[in-house]
């Protein structure tokens, strides 16, 4: 694709143009515009709508807290730390990029080597109330293992609150029951992924 | 001067000098792998190769020295082909694990690696299980391992440890600790420095921090008189702990500085204070009101010194510090002698000589840096090195030439002998010409136990050095007679030419001595800054009012060196400081610094503002670091005392020594070194002489000060010294540093070690 085309933003978009008349510019005319609207009983039209709706009860709005609508996967809100499918451990290890590459300087993480002569990350706190959601750490993240969740309502009663890991991580009976869906959204591996990568040579 | 073209630039370069440090002086970038500043081309990685006009093939700049009229180019695309292909073999089977590896972002493989552009591989090799191998501070994986052999190069020629090796075997190739199946050295952690990877790693800081996130406080090193430069490395202290700071762990430059364990390994002696204790407070005024005496330590900057000095002035309070006021009288004396205010001694004269003495001081342990700094005489120009001492230390062997054992207690009969060995014919003093004649010979010989045909050696092995340095220790400073010492060291810088290094017994001993006007003895109501005293300061948190540990305060130490070098902040401090009580006694400044420009000039000292004290390191001036002290004219007195009366040390006797990392309690404090147990170490001839078995536990009292040992006996030692350590003593440490370091104590045995 030539950066011409791909500059053009109207492609595969079929706007009409809604004929608009020339606004009145004479003190007379703009009088009459005003009486013609005024008068015109528009306003009825709307509220016999919004009557006939209501007594029909065929209402389109969602009942917000009840209801929700879906969204996209791209969607960015509270983070989630995604385990091993198999194993179970945290995906994380503690490379601290997402710390590093946050701009709103909200990820703080412990590290320690532990037992197994790896990199355990004992703590691992995002500040909610200070996070931006711009979606950096997930997408620097090499293991996938933070990623965006869904979760927008995070409201709370205590600052405390916007920084628990437990609350991010999947819990394991969770994963167990296979409800750890994979992330396709920010940051996630492409889907022809395997087609791009290169293979290191073995010569054996 | 040669005149050569890199690059199509004229670039200036000394005669002897390599293509690679005229590139590099100049401000040209030529990539490497396994150079290393302070030590001989390695020659191994071949990434610093260049074309040169009218030469076939690829040449070497770490190794080929610069020509007059030389064309080099250090790219082109033969080159960076070259170099790519050599990045390509260092990625083969490198693990990828960069994510957790504690030298990224930091790493010269990956630096290397992306500056070449490796984006595929066309190499490869079977790979066999490495193994991961752990020692107490220091760790070594060997997959992540790139044979660049800096560690080795380090550790043999400027630690002079050489304690690693490389196994040799192809693709096998490992470092391993050399002639030991588990690494024995003195764990200065240099090896862990120098290594581009995360092969050679801190076993403590292993995967606590990313190097990204630490901020880098450049400090001086608190722990000894050659106060090494060094990076503070810090971080908040945990996830969900407050905002507070916590030191990682310690860097250098190690280009072109070098550092110890102690300060390497020894960083978090910080004494933390919850907030200002106003009721400590006032009691401190009120002991400062009633005080006759101050007692100090050197552990403290030129600034506080300079307080206290003011502070003097306008209450005259006696102001007692007996190491540095032991060595105030030693520079005191070395001064008439000599007729300069200052010693010529240095570091750098002293890695520049071709022939050392060392006398009185065990410096392995004593004063690392000038150990290092002799190394590197050693290694670099092939240097004589003899080391006089009551005691061979089993470590330096591998620098020292000629050992010269000396009985205890006659280091001044020592030095005179010497002295008239190694200056008789250039004295062109009369009086002194006559002293040396003079000297009973047989008489020093036979108490001091050192023979003629020991001296002769020496003056042999020193005839040919042209560029000649004495190291002095403390054994000669807080002699009782050091001022005789003194005068007879000074010999050996007016005739002999010879540079002379007493070495500095703590932190800031020079500094002190230049800066106060001490006193002889306490008198009356003593405050204690760091010292047992009937109100006590203390940056060891057992004291009636917390001051701030070295790390937590900004200001400049006196070292050994002749320099005044800065300090800064490492950890906040939230109590009171020494400046605060000034303050309220009347002595006014707002902050410690603004002493910095303060400091005494008719003693050599500058007036600079701390703020403007470089401190930077670049590739064509290497350390650039604090200022020198002038050296003044001093009187001369040329008459010299005759040689007192030799004394004698029969049957056991106690050395005041510490091990290898310890430097006094604010070492003890550190998380790394607190666990160190303080073990009295003896030969076996020490054993027979005081009745002792391994493992027994012993009460000692060295100089009024009572302490339980657990007494070791340790093959490499002879004789019947025994290594009497005062590192976990804590405040009472202070009362032992300036006694003479032999002593005749008793020894109590009092039980087993595991009782």
């Amino acid at each position: 694709m030539s950066l011409e085309q791909f500059k053009d933003r109207n492609v595969a978009q079929n706007y009409t143009f809604i004929p608009v008349d020339e606004p009145p510019v004479e003190p007379l005319d703009k009088f009459k515009q005003v009486v013609k609207r005024t008068f015109k009983g528009e306003l009825f039209v709307g509220l016999w709508v919004v009557f006939r709706e209501m007594v029909r009860f065929n209402i389109h709005t969602v009942k917000y807290p009840m209801e929700k609508l879906p969204i996209s996967p791209r969607y960015r809100a509270v983070h989630k730390l995604y385990r091993l499918l198999e194993s179970g451990n945290e995906r994380c290890i503690g490379c601290g990029l997402c710390e590093k590459i946050c701009i709103a300087n909200c990820i703080r993480m412990d590290t320690r080597y532990d037992e197994n002569q790896r990199k355990e990350v004992t703590e691992y706190t995002i500040n909610l109330g200070r996070c931006i959601f711009c979606g950096y750490c997930a997408e620097v993240c090499p293991e996938l293992a933070i990623v965006h969740g869904q979760r927008y309502e995070n409201a709370s009663e205590q600052r405390a609150h916007f920084v628990l890991r437990d609350d991010i991580l999947t819990p394991l009976d969770f994963l167990k029951e296979g409800k750890q869906e994979e992330f396709d959204g920010f940051g996630a591996v492409s889907p022809n992924a395997d087609e791009r990568i290169k293979k290191t040579p073995t010569a054996y | 001067m040669i005149t050569l073209t890199i690059d199509g630039r004229k670039v200036e370069a000394k005669k002897g000098e390599t293509i690679l440090q005229a590139a590099r002086r100049a401000g040209l970038y030529i990539p490497t792998m396994c150079y290393l500043t302070k030590v001989k081309p390695i020659a191994s990685c071949r990434l610093c190769v260049v074309e040169v006009e009218g030469a076939d093939g690829f040449i070497l700049s770490c190794q080929a020295p610069a020509l007059d009229g030389m064309e080099v180019r250090t790219n082109s695309p033969e080159l960076f082909s070259h170099r790519q292909n050599i990045m390509k073999l260092y990625d083969v089977n490198h693990p990828l694990e960069c994510g957790v590896c504690d030298k990224s972002g930091a790493c010269d493989l990956q630096n290397k690696t992306l500056e070449f552009g490796v984006d595929t591989q066309e190499f490869s090799a079977r790979d066999h299980k490495r193994d991961l191998r752990k020692w107490q501070f220091i760790g070594y994986d060997e997959s992540l391992c790139i044979l660049c052999e800096k560690c080795v190069h380090v550790c043999n020629e400027v630690i002079g440890d050489d304690a690693i090796e490389i196994h040799y075997g192809g693709y096998n190739s490992r470092i391993q600790p050399k002639g030991t199946e588990e690494l024995e050295c003195t764990n200065c952690g240099e090896c862990i420095a120098v290594c581009p990877v995360g092969a050679m790693i801190s076993t403590d800081f292993q995967y606590k921090a990313n190097a990204w996130e630490l901020e880098k406080i450049p400090a001086t090193c608190a722990h000894c008189s050659a106060g090494c430069a060094l990076n503070y490395e810090r971080k908040y202290e945990g996830a969900l702990e407050k905002n507070e700071p916590k030191i990682y762990r310690v860097t250098n430059e190690f280009e072109f500085s070098t550092l110890c364990g102690a300060g390497r390994f020894g960083y978090d002696f910080e004494n933390r204070v919850a907030g200002r204790d106003e009721a400590a407070f006032k009691k401190a005024l009120e002991a400062f009101r009633k005080a006759d005496t101050i007692r100090f330590t050197s552990r403290i900057t030129n600034e506080e010194a300079m307080i206290l000095q003011r502070l003097k002035e306008k209450y005259g309070y006696r102001l007692v510090n007996k190491d540095a006021g032991n060595y105030r009288k030693f520079l005191e004396a070395y001064a008439t002698m000599s007729g300069k205010s200052l010693f010529n001694g240095s570091l750098e004269s002293l890695a520049d000589a071709d022939g050392i003495i060392v006398l009185g001081t065990r410096i392995l342990t004593d004063n690392p840096a000038v150990r290092y700094h002799i190394t590197m005489a050693s290694k670099r120009h092939n240097a004589r090195v003899v080391y006089m001492h009551p005691m061979e230390d089993e470590e330096m062997k591998n620098v020292v030439t000629q050992f010269v054992k000396y009985e205890v207690g006659t280091e001044e009969g020592v030095l005179a002998l010497l002295a008239k060995t190694m200056l008789e014919g250039k004295i062109d003093v009369k009086k002194i010409e006559g002293f040396l004649k003079d000297l009973d010979e047989g008489y020093l010989s036979a108490e001091s136990n050192v023979g003629e045909e020991e001296l002769e050696a020496v003056k042999t092995s020193l005839a040919r050095c042209r560029r000649i340095a004495l190291v002095v220790g403390e054994d000669c400073i807080n002699h009782p007679r050091a001022t005789q010492i003194a005068r007879l060291a000074a010999l050996f810088e007016r005739f002999g030419g010879i540079s002379v290094l007493p070495v500095a017994p703590k932190t800031n001993s020079l500094g002190v001595a230049l800066i106060c006007d001490l006193d002889d003895e306490s008198e009356g109501y003593t405050i204690g800054y760091n010292t047992p005293g009937d109100f006590v300061l203390s940056s060891l948190g057992e004291g009636d009012l917390d001051m701030p540990a070295l790390n937590q305060q900004e200001g400049t130490f006196t070292t050994l060196n002749k320099r005044v070098v800065p300090t800064n902040v490492a950890l906040p401090f939230k109590g009171y400081v020494l400046n605060d009580i000034a303050n309220a006694l009347g002595v006014e400044a707002e902050f410690t610094i603004d002493y910095t420009e303060r400091l005494p000039k008719e003693k050599g000292f500058e007036a600079v503002r701390f703020d403007d004290i470089p401190y930077y390191f670049s590739n064509s001036e290497g350390e650039v670091r604090g200022y020198e002290l002038r050296r003044l004219k001093h009187g001369v007195d040329s008459s010299l005392e005759d040689i007192a009366e030799l004394p004698e040390f029969n049957g056991p006797i106690l050395y005041r020594c510490d091990p290898v990392l310890q430097f006094g309690p604010q070492t003890y404090r550190a998380s790394q070194l607190e666990g160190e147990e303080p073990v009295l170490y003896g030969a076996q001839q020490f054993a027979v002489a005081a009745k002792l078995q391994e493992g027994m536990r012993v009460r000692v009292n060295v100089g009024g000060v009572e302490m339980e040992r657990v007494f070791k006996i340790d093959p490499t030692l002879k004789g019947t010294i025994a290594l009497n350590p005062t590192f976990d003593l804590g405040l009472s440490e202070d009362l032992l540093s300036s006694n003479y370091r032999y002593s005749q104590s008793k020894i109590e045995v009092v039980g087993q070690a595991n009782e």
